[in-house]
Order: structure tokens, then C-alpha cells, then sequence
């Protein structure tokens, strides 16, 4: 298991009702790790409409999860 | 018949009145001038009119007609009477009809203005004591000076030239004092200099655009122009800040003007009261030093992001939901990442939150607004900025602020650079402008041969159902592709235009003759069908 913090942003945030979390992961990549927490937390977004960073910088979705990492999963926005 | 009278004869109002009874007007207004009892101080018991009546014939109507032209109003008289009138005499009678009371009201406010303003009428007062004085007819002060020019051409395009308004600078007489940006170091004289020569094009005079446009024309930005094709609502207020409540239902782009003007006289404002499109969006571009846009529209985003990668005009994008925002400054330098280098292609518009559809807090827009007039100024001036290039995330609720750096050579450099991508963009956006198709009624659309498509969700259609036949699929069984049984030439319909243009276009593909309501359910006429 990999234990990693997650951020949400937008409809992400508040279809998992806080803005981040630590989870303990099975998920071998980013990919993975989203389809989990997509039948977790409900999300209705698909990932191809997302974007995801880790420890601040923009990311694949195949990249393998490490140990400590923090994810950022980004919907787009277009309030105004 | 002529809509300025000038007579001695006693005023017949019930005859004025028939004479501007219309069919289609929903407001009559009229301003009636009595001849009042005292004037600065001393008791009047009546007055002469007297008029050089060839040129206020002409003046007279030429004011009417203007009145009429400035605020659409359908019909509008004047009267004005000379010779010798009692206490109580009406002196003058302006009339005015339209559709809304709004309009009646303010151009009987500009006839009786411009009258007494510019007709060569004089009076003669007769006082108690029984001496006699000539007053002149002329006030300095007129409401109508305050507003931005009004045209009535809702419908037509915006070119550069047209409403073009240096709002106030002709009538407040006002030296703008910017010595507390000034003293900054890295401004001064030089910068204020550059913020004068400056024309920054701002895309919607909304949540994000009123912090924008208030900022800039404080700051002194010289020219401004502002594109927002909406009227006010009442639900705007809570973060529009730049409008009243008495504001409600007329252009954002004429509140605008007007605001700056009371703000800033010395600033010139040109108005887009239709939104940008492909086919003119890079020339209208092309006369601004920067961009910022600040709708709520994604396709305008895109759109706005293509014209200035191709123009390489800056431009400045945000976006708020709810509680928190996003900031992307894109440069449209070569090699520097654009929009579409992090978001390749429009998301489909039900996948992105919009203020109506996900609420936001009145501030959210407000803080990003002001950032993106931050890094306007930044720009402007050649401040220091942020090396990387980066979105902005900020999350109002717990404070937290991050910078994500965008690799551009993970972007559009993969797929021929941002101009290439842009122009690609561009042209078929220009293709698909062909989609809109704009109906008063829905039963025009089928009297021209279409057949409706509802592409709303069952719930909406429970709450407003369409007063025509109509088939209905919902927008995600058309982007899932499993519709098979569209055919003919189709007119898909939702609540605003925006998810039946994004069927429309996915339908194209697969060959359907698909077009979509523009501004969907609500531009339609109100009531027209029932």
C-alpha cells in the first residue's frame, strides 16, 4: 500500500466533500488511483476532462504513485 | 405629422395624448412645464414665452428625433406654448411612448433638458411688485450626460467604429491624480506614461470583468474595451459590483461605459455589445495592447485564447467555482505555453461549473478579477512577474494558493505549435458559427422545415416543456453516440444554447444536418407561443 495525500479542486471538492485527504492505496499509478476514488467518492467527471499534478508539477496519468506524493486532481472551471 | 409644436393657443392634453397612443407601447410618459407662483425668491403672477420661432422649429425637432433615435422610444411630442400664461398654465408638454417605461421616462427627461437647454426661447417674468424681468430658458445640467450613448442595434455587428464613446471626457472637467501609484518606484512618470497610451480589451463586464475594468481605468489605462453582449440581473449583483439595483435589465456594456466615465472621465471606452466571433475576433484584437477575459463561457476562453496566440496579443484568463479559481497568463510569445497546451480541447460545457448552475460567493470572482488586473498592470508596466508559466489554483476557503508550471513542449508543440493549433481552431470554429440559427418562436423554426430536438434533461423538461413537437434526447445520449434515429434537417434546443451547439457539432460529424438554437430557450420571445 502507498500512502499519498490528495487534493480536490471545483466539482471534485465538493462531490468528496473536503479538499484533500490522506488515503493508503493499492493504485499502481495515477490512473488507477483515479478510477478508485471515482467509485469512492462518486465523481462524475471523467478523467480525459481532468488534469492531475503531483508534488506541484502537471502529470501523466500513468506515472507510478510513490510513497509521500501529493496529487492534485484539476476540473476546468468557467465561472466568471 | 410634426412631433415639435410651438403655439400660443391653449394646450388640448387629451388630443396630445390620442396622438401617441400605439399598439405596441407598454409605457406612456409625460412631463408637463407649469408656470409656477415665484422664482428666486420673488412672486410671479404670470410670464411671456418668447420664441424665434423658425429656429426652434428645426432645434425642436431635431431634439425630438433624437430622443426618439437615443432611446428607441416609438413615439414622442413636444409642445411648447408662447405668449402670455397664468399661475398654473402648462408652458410646456413633452410626451413619450415605447415599449418599456424605462425608455419613456428618460427621453422625456432628454426632450425637456435639450429644450431647455438649447432652444432660443426667453421668458418674461411679471412679478407682484409689477416690474418684469427676461430670464433665459438655458440649464447647464443635463441627466443625459451622465450616460453612455444608446443604440438600439442589439442585433447588428460590432465593428471598432462603431459605438465608440469617450464618455464624460467632453463634459467633466477633471485632472485624474495618480501620484500614489506614481510614487512607486518601478512606475513613476514613465509608467503612468505607458498606462496612458495603453488599450486593454476586457471579454465580459461581469464578476471577474468589474474589479478588471474598475482597476484599470483608476489606474489610468487610456483606452478600454469592453465586449459583454448581456443585459443586468438582479442575481448579478451580489458580485457585479460596478452596477445598482436600478440598473437591472439594461446592457452591461452601456453600465460600463457609464461607470468609467463617472470614475475616470479621461479614459476612452469602446463598447462590443454582441459577443466576439471567429470571423472577427483577430481584428478587433489587433487594435488592443492585451487582452483579458473574464466571461463565463468556455468557448469564449478558447476562442479568446486562439485570437491572441494568432495576433500575439497577451491575454489574461480566469475563472471561478464556487469558493475557488484559476489564473493562467498567457504571453502568445513562440514557445511559451498557451491554454490550449494544458487543455487541448474545449471541455464539453456540462463538464465545466458555471456561477448559475454551481453558485459562487461573491468575492471569489472579485479576488480573481483583481488578480487578473494585477497582471495586467504587471504586464503594462513591465513589473516584475512570476518566471514560470504556471496555473494559478486558489482556494478561498482554506487560503491556499498554488503555482503549477505548464511544460509548453508537452502542449500544442506536439501538435505543430500554438499558431498552428490556433489557426486549425479558428477556422473551424468559423465553420460551425454556421450551426446558430436564431428563431423568435419555435414554430417558425418548423414552418421553415426543422425538426426539433429538446436536448435537455427529463427534469427541465418537466419544469418547462416546449410548447411544439419535439423529440427529445437528452445532450449526453448524443455525446455518447447512441442516437441512430436523427435525420432531416434538425434543430436542437436546451435552456441557453450551449449543450445543443455541442450536439449540433458532434451530430455534423456524423453527418446529421444538426443546427442549434441560439441563446436557446431564453432568447426566445417571452410568451410568444403561448
Amino acid at each position: 500500500m502507498t500512502h499519498v495525500t490528495l487534493q480536490y479542486y471545483a466539482q471534485l471538492r465538493e462531490q468528496a466533500g473536503a479538499s484533500s485527504e490522506q488515503v493508503s492505496t493499492g493504485a499502481g499509478n495515477l490512473r488507477e488511483l483515479y478510477d478508485e476514488l471515482r467509485t469512492r467518492h462518486g465523481f462524475s467527471l471523467p478523467i480525459d476532462a481532468l488534469k492531475v499534478a503531483v508534488n506541484a508539477q502537471f502529470s501523466d496519468w500513468s506515472r507510478v504513485l510513490v510513497e509521500g506524493d501529493t496529487v492534485v486532481f484539476i476540473p476546468p472551471v468557467a465561472g466568471g | 405629422m410634426s412631433r415639435f409644436t410651438i403655439t400660443a393657443d391653449d394646450v388640448d392634453l387629451a388630443q396630445l395624448r390620442e396622438d401617441l397612443m400605439h399598439p405596441g407601447s407598454g409605457g406612456f410618459c409625460s412631463f408637463e412645464g407649469w408656470v409656477r407662483n415665484n422664482n428666486e425668491g420673488r412672486e410671479v403672477s404670470g410670464l411671456e414665452y418668447e420664441a424665434y420661432t423658425e429656429l426652434c422649429m428645426a432645434e425642436g425637432e431635431r431634439i425630438v428625433a433624437e430622443a426618439i433615435e437615443r432611446y428607441g422610444v416609438l413615439a414622442a411630442h413636444c409642445l411648447h406654448r408662447v405668449g402670455e400664461l397664468k399661475i398654473g398654465d402648462i408652458a410646456v408638454w413633452i410626451g413619450a411612448c415605447a415599449a418599456h417605461r424605462d425608455e419613456a421616462f428618460r427621453a422625456c427627461r432628454y426632450i425637456i433638458d435639450e429644450i431647455k437647454h438649447r432652444l432660443p426661447i426667453w421668458k418674461k417674468e411679471h412679478y407682484l411688485e409689477g416690474d418684469t424681468a427676461w430670464v433665459a430658458c438655458s440649464h447647464t445640467e443635463r441627466a443625459h450626460e451622465m450616460e453612455p450613448p444608446h443604440r438600439h442595434d442589439r442585433h447588428e455587428g460590432h465593428s471598432p467604429a462603431h459605438e465608440h464613446g469617450h464618455h464624460g471626457s467632453t463634459t467633466v472637467a477633471f485632472t485624474p491624480d495618480y501620484s500614489r501609484q506614481t510614487r512607486l518606484r518601478d512606475v513613476g512618470d514613465i509608467g503612468q506614461a505607458k498606462l496612458s497610451a495603453a488599450r486593454v480589451l476586457v471579454i465580459g463586464a461581469g464578476g471577474l470583468g468589474c474589479p478588471v475594468i474598475s482597476y484599470l481605468a483608476g489606474a489610468g489605462v487610456g483606452t478600454l474595451g469592453v465586449v459583454d453582449g448581456d443585459v443586468l440581473d438582479a442575481s448579478n449583483l451580489h458580485r457585479q459590483v460596478m452596477y445598482d439595483a436600478r440598473d437591472v435589465g439594461r446592457r452591461k456594456v452601456d453600465l460600463a461605459a457609464r461607470r468609467v466615465a463617472a470614475l475616470n472621465p479621461t479614459i476612452a471606452v469602446q463598447t462590443y455589445a454582441e459577443p466576439l466571433h471567429a470571423g472577427t475576433i483577430a481584428d478587433v484584437f489587433a487594435h488592443y495592447d492585451l487582452v483579458v477575459e473574464c466571461t463565463d463561457d468556455l468557448a469564449s476562453r478558447y476562442l479568446a485564447n486562439d485570437a491572441a496566440v494568432l495576433t500575439g496579443t497577451p491575454l489574461i484568463l480566469a475563472s471561478v467555482y464556487q469558493y475557488e479559481g484559476q489564473l493562467q497568463v498567457v504571453s502568445s510569445i513562440p514557445g511559451e505555453p498557451c491554454l490550449r497546451c494544458l487543455w487541448p480541447v474545449q471541455p464539453a460545457p456540462g463538464l465545466a461549473g458555471s456561477c448559475v448552475e454551481s453558485g459562487v460567493l461573491g468575492p471569489v470572482p472579485g479576488v480573481l478579477g483583481t488578480m487578473q488586473a494585477m497582471e495586467a498592470l504587471k504586464l503594462l508596466l513591465g513589473l516584475p512577474r512570476a518566471n514560470d508559466h504556471a496555473l494559478q489554483l486558489v482556494n478561498l476557503l482554506d487560503g491556499s494558493s498554488q503555482r503549477l508550471p505548464i511544460d509548453a513542449a508537452g502542449g500544442c508543440a506536439l501538435h505543430g505549435g500554438c499558431v498552428a493549433v490556433a489557426r486549425r481552431a479558428i477556422a473551424s470554429a468559423q465553420g460551425q458559427r454556421d450551426i446558430d440559427r436564431t428563431f423568435a418562436r419555435l414554430h417558425d423554426a418548423i414552418a421553415a422545415g426543422y425538426a426539433i430536438i429538446d436536448v435537455r434533461d427529463a427534469e427541465e423538461i418537466a419544469v418547462q416543456p416546449l410548447p411544439v413537437d419535439s423529440l427529445c434526447v437528452p445532450a449526453a445520449l448524443v455525446a455518447a453516440g447512441t442516437v441512430e434515429l436523427i435525420e432531416g434537417r434538425v434543430l436542437l434546443v436546451c435552456a441557453s444554447g450551449k449543450r445543443s451547439g455541442h450536439a449540433a457539432r458532434l451530430l455534423r460529424q456524423r453527418g446529421v444536418e444538426a443546427y442549434s438554437l441560439a441563446g436557446g430557450l431564453t432568447a426566445l420571445s417571452m410568451g410568444a407561443e403561448t
